[in-house]
């Protein structure tokens, strides 16, 4: 049977790319990530199950579901021209993705489906630090955070749970990460942006009590705070963190080896390993 | 609908190069097919992203105006013209 061995919350700012390719192997994006790729690589994945927000690339407004997996063989990214990532090919699973998508429907989550389709940067700039290599089949699962209404952090949380469900029903022996992709306060593009910078944080105080909460293990704390108006409070893009909610979810609420945080940023690089 | 025109045009920019050519060369030309307001027109010849995002056009994507250059906008115009919104604190224009 598929078992779940690790989770992961990873921020996917686009422009960290280029900043690694101009600061070198010491500066401190690149250390984070590091980090995070040897403490993935050492959990030896046969899958990678990743909740994201697309940027409106993948789907856009004249077709845009709350919850859906990217169901196909392969991926394809960038869709967005993030600087210095190249053109990718991402394998995947299309009968485990068909097979999750199939059980949490069953299990009463009303989930859509991609197939012959593309990502943003939000799943490829991770990956392009953690799996550059991109042998690890991901299978992407779209959460809506950024266009209200937003689904609700509880249920965001119960879906992570059916996803485990499903993943732990496929009757092959695989080893499956789950990853959360997403900032806890971040304004793109928008009013509350810092001087003269194409993106803020508006409430970097939410972004550190989310932090806190990781680390204390308090998800019930979390999911309460974690209402619409808290989530757009903390930007546009402040419902990213429902991707983290849902990784939670599906490793089932366990203590964190480390959330390292990036404050300026609104985000945190989080490991949840227990074997 | 015009909206969606809006965000439309501006993932467009993004997306089509030719198209994104177009608006930094002549954007009244590249906008004449397209199926917008009057003012959604003015607005975008002008830069105004403000009066835009006050309409309720997405940020995000009218970031990608600013990101390219087009309409006579740039990182800091838009910045400067954007932040100049006065919003509650969800980011809904106020006043």
């Amino acid at each position: 049977m598929a078992q779940i061995v690790a989770g992961f919350g990873v921020p996917h700012t686009p422009i960290f790319p280029h900043f690694v390719k101009r600061d070198g192997p010491d500066c401190e994006i690149a250390k984070l990530f590091g980090a995070q790729k040897a403490q993935l690589a050492a959990e030896r994945p046969d899958l990678i199950v990743m909740f994201d927000t697309d940027h409106l690339n993948t789907f856009f407004l004249d077709s845009l579901p709350i919850f859906a997996v990217g169901i196909d063989r392969i991926f394809k990214a960038p869709n967005d021209e993030p600087r210095d990532v190249p053109n990718y090919i991402v394998p995947s699973m299309l009968d485990v993705a068909a097979h999750i998508r199939s059980a949490v429907v069953a299990a009463g989550f009303d989930v859509g489906m991609t197939q012959n389709y593309s990502v943003d940067h939000s799943v490829i700039v991770p990956l392009h630090f953690l799996t550059p290599d991109m042998t690890v089949p991901v299978i992407p699962f779209f959460i809506s955070g950024h266009v209200p209404p937003l689904p609700s952090a509880q249920r965001c949380h119960a879906l992570g749970r059916a996803v485990a469900h499903a993943i732990e029903s496929w009757p092959v022996p695989l080893r499956v990460v789950i990853m959360g992709s997403g900032s806890f306060s971040l304004e793109v593009g928008g009013p509350r942006m810092a001087p003269g910078r194409s993106d803020g944080v508006p409430d970097p105080d939410w972004a550190m009590r989310v932090v806190n909460y990781l680390e204390e293990q308090k998800i019930d704390r979390l999911i309460a705070e974690a209402t619409q108006h808290q989530l757009l409070k903390a930007g546009n893009v402040g419902g990213e963190l429902l991707n983290w909610i849902a990784m939670l979810g599906a490793i089932g609420d366990r203590k964190p080896d480390y959330v390292a945080p990036q404050m300026q940023n609104g985000h945190a690089y989080g490991v949840w390993r227990w074997n | 609908m015009s909206i969606f025109a809006v965000n439309h045009l501006c993932r467009e920019v993004l997306r089509d190069h030719a198209f994104r050519a177009a608006m930094k060369s002549d954007p009244a030309k590249a906008l004449a097919p397209l199926d917008l307001s009057d003012d959604e027109r003015r607005a975008l010849l002008a830069g105004d992203v403000g009066t835009l995002y006050r309409m309720g056009v997405n940020a995000f994507l009218m970031n990608y105006l600013a990101r390219f250059e087009v309409c006579e906008l740039n990182v800091k115009i838009y910045n400067q013209r954007m932040r100049a919104v006065k919003v509650d604190e969800i980011g809904q224009p106020v006043g």
